[in-house]
């Protein structure tokens, strides 16, 4: 049989009490989650760093290093603005993706709507 | 996974522009409670200015000199960021949070948290004087340093002092070793061993041996990043990023410093000195020491003091944890300890509040018994420090 698991929705604030620039950390039970409003795009990212569990929610927006074959190699500045750097010690999540830079490893991503005028997390 | 009867917390939160500490983190609970912690690398960042009162003549005029300049922001920190970060400026592109210069107060803020009962104070500034190429500079800024320190930091509950000495000049030495053993709360004489040419276990050193075991001090060796000596093990000029000065300036001067002071008898002259190794992580210990045994037994006849393998001796060496690396498994920590039989020397060590200080949750993720984890927090550093509780 299939399980139609339901999802369930966290209303995190009403839009206009959410700019650009903050940020939320929501917790449910034991799980901690970061929401972020960058530039008017909402991201929702698990909140707990792997490496010695700072909480991310408190981590500084910047941007990264790449080198790859699109940048031919070459060292480039990229995703200004969107990468979380922990406060621990300055793992680098993509905000968009959950994914470590340099790792092999994603945190879990949460996909973020406003209903009924309120920013709201699908868990 | 959340389920539907989880509660449901929001709470609006501003980025950190100083790395996050132990009591931001809330997944300790009461956990910690039960544990006697001993913190045995914490670092005050203020000590050159607080220091100046206690220098004359022209060193006092020196230190002065040394203070005005404003490296990187931070007045009065630059005599070890212009040796530490000049060459990698910039390279790392401010990612970290900027470490905040600790000063007493923080360092009494911290301890009010109440989740780490004693710190073990060691140099943060002077960590150079290793190879300050002038020794009575090194001694000057080493007394000074000792000095205002134990007048700052004895009897203040839950601090111990180590006091700092330079190798380069040993008579010295061994006279703020002798001057300190009476004060109970100065608990081991820190040797900054990067940059030391000859190695630690070079006759030179012994009387300062001699005086520490004399005086029931244990001798800590703290590293700092080997940055820009030309001695070895590291001729920094290989490196093109902090990254790997960093990753083996601590460890490898440490594999050096240990192999020197076995391999040169010291353990045999002076078998009631306790040594201890700050700041260099622990899984390179089982490799030290076995690859030591190795050689051993084709070149033995180098070594006849030895009366035994050099694992052996090196087996009663304590070792901080910072920075505790992160292995894989959650069961790695305990085969690491069986690898070097760690169980009883091996002391948990944040180095705050240095950007790289480890957080209690990077030992906390490692399966141990609970024995164990309570000798790792803090009672294998009460029994080496001699800690009376
Ligand atoms: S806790 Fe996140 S990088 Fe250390």
């Amino acid at each position: 049989m299939k399980m139609n698991k339901a999802k369930r929705k966290v209303a995190v604030a009403p839009v206009d009490e959410f700019p650009p620039g903050e940020r939320v950390e929501i917790k449910v039970g034991k799980i901690s989650i970061a929401v972020f409003n960058v530039k008017g795009e909402y991201f929702a990212i698990f909140g707990i760093c792997p490496h010695q569990s700072a909480p991310l929610s408190r981590g500084r927006l910047q941007g990264t290093v790449v080198c790859n074959e699109h940048t031919n190699w070459e060292k480039e500045w990229a995703h200004d603005g969107e990468v979380l750097v922990c406060p621990g010690h300055a793992m680098e999540f993509d905000l968009r993706t959950g994914k470590a830079f340099g790792y092999g490893m994603k945190l879990r991503t949460y996909d973020v709507i406003v209903e009924d005028d309120w920013v709201t997390v699908i868990l | 996974m959340a389920n539907s009867k989880d509660s449901i917390e929001v709470k609006r939160v501003e980025a950190a522009f100083n790395p996050v500490q132990d009591q931001d983190l809330d997944i300790y609970g009461e956990e910690l409670r039960k544990y006697t912690i001993v913190d045995v690398d914490v670092h005050v960042d203020d000590t050159l200015q607080n220091m100046l009162p206690y220098m004359d003549g022209h060193f006092g005029k020196r230190l002065e000199a040394v203070l005005t300049a404003d490296f990187m922001g931070e007045p009065h920190n630059s005599l070890r960021n212009m040796i530490a970060h000049v060459s990698w400026l910039g390279a790392a592109y401010d990612k970290h949070p900027r470490a905040k210069l600790a000063t007493k107060e923080d360092l009494l803020d911290r301890m009010e948290y109440g989740i780490i009962d004693y710190s073990i104070l060691f140099p943060s500034e002077l960590l150079p004087i290793g190879y300050l190429p002038d020794p009575k500079w090194a001694a000057s800024l080493a007394s000074a340093y000792n000095e205002y320190m134990v007048d700052a930091y004895s009897n203040v509950a839950g601090v111990k002092i180590a006091i700092v000495v330079s190798p380069k000049s040993v008579e010295h030495a061994v006279i703020e070793i002798e001057k300190y053993a009476s004060n109970s709360d100065v608990v081991t004489v820190s040797i900054p061993d990067v940059g030391v040419n000859p190695p630690l276990g070079d006759k030179k050193y012994w009387p300062i041996y001699e005086a520490a075991e004399a005086c029931n001090l244990p001798v800590s060796l703290h590293g700092i990043e080997a940055l820009i000596h030309d001695n070895y093990p590291l001729r920094v000029a290989h490196f093109p990023t902090l990254m790997q000065v960093h990753s083996m300036g601590f460890p490898f001067t440490s594999m050096l410093q240990v192999m020197s002071v076995v391999c040169e008898g010291v353990p045999v002259r002076y078998p009631n000195l306790k040594f201890c190794v700050m700041e260099a992580g622990i899984t390179w210990v089982p490799f030290i020491m076995h690859r030591l045994d190795t050689a051993y037994r084709q070149y033995r006849t180098e070594l006849p003091a030895l009366e035994a393998q050099p694992s052996e001796y090196i087996s009663k060496w304590y070792w901080g944890t910072h920075e505790l690396e992160k292995l894989p498994k959650k069961g790695d920590l305990s085969k690491l300890l069986d690898l070097y039989q760690g169980h009883d020397t091996t002391m948990w060590a944040s180095d705050w509040p240095h950007l790289e200080r480890d957080l209690i949750a990077g030992l906390m993720y490692y399966d141990l018994d609970d024995e164990v984890r309570a000798k790792i927090l803090g009672k294998n550093a009460i029994e080496f420090y001699g800690i009376t509780t």
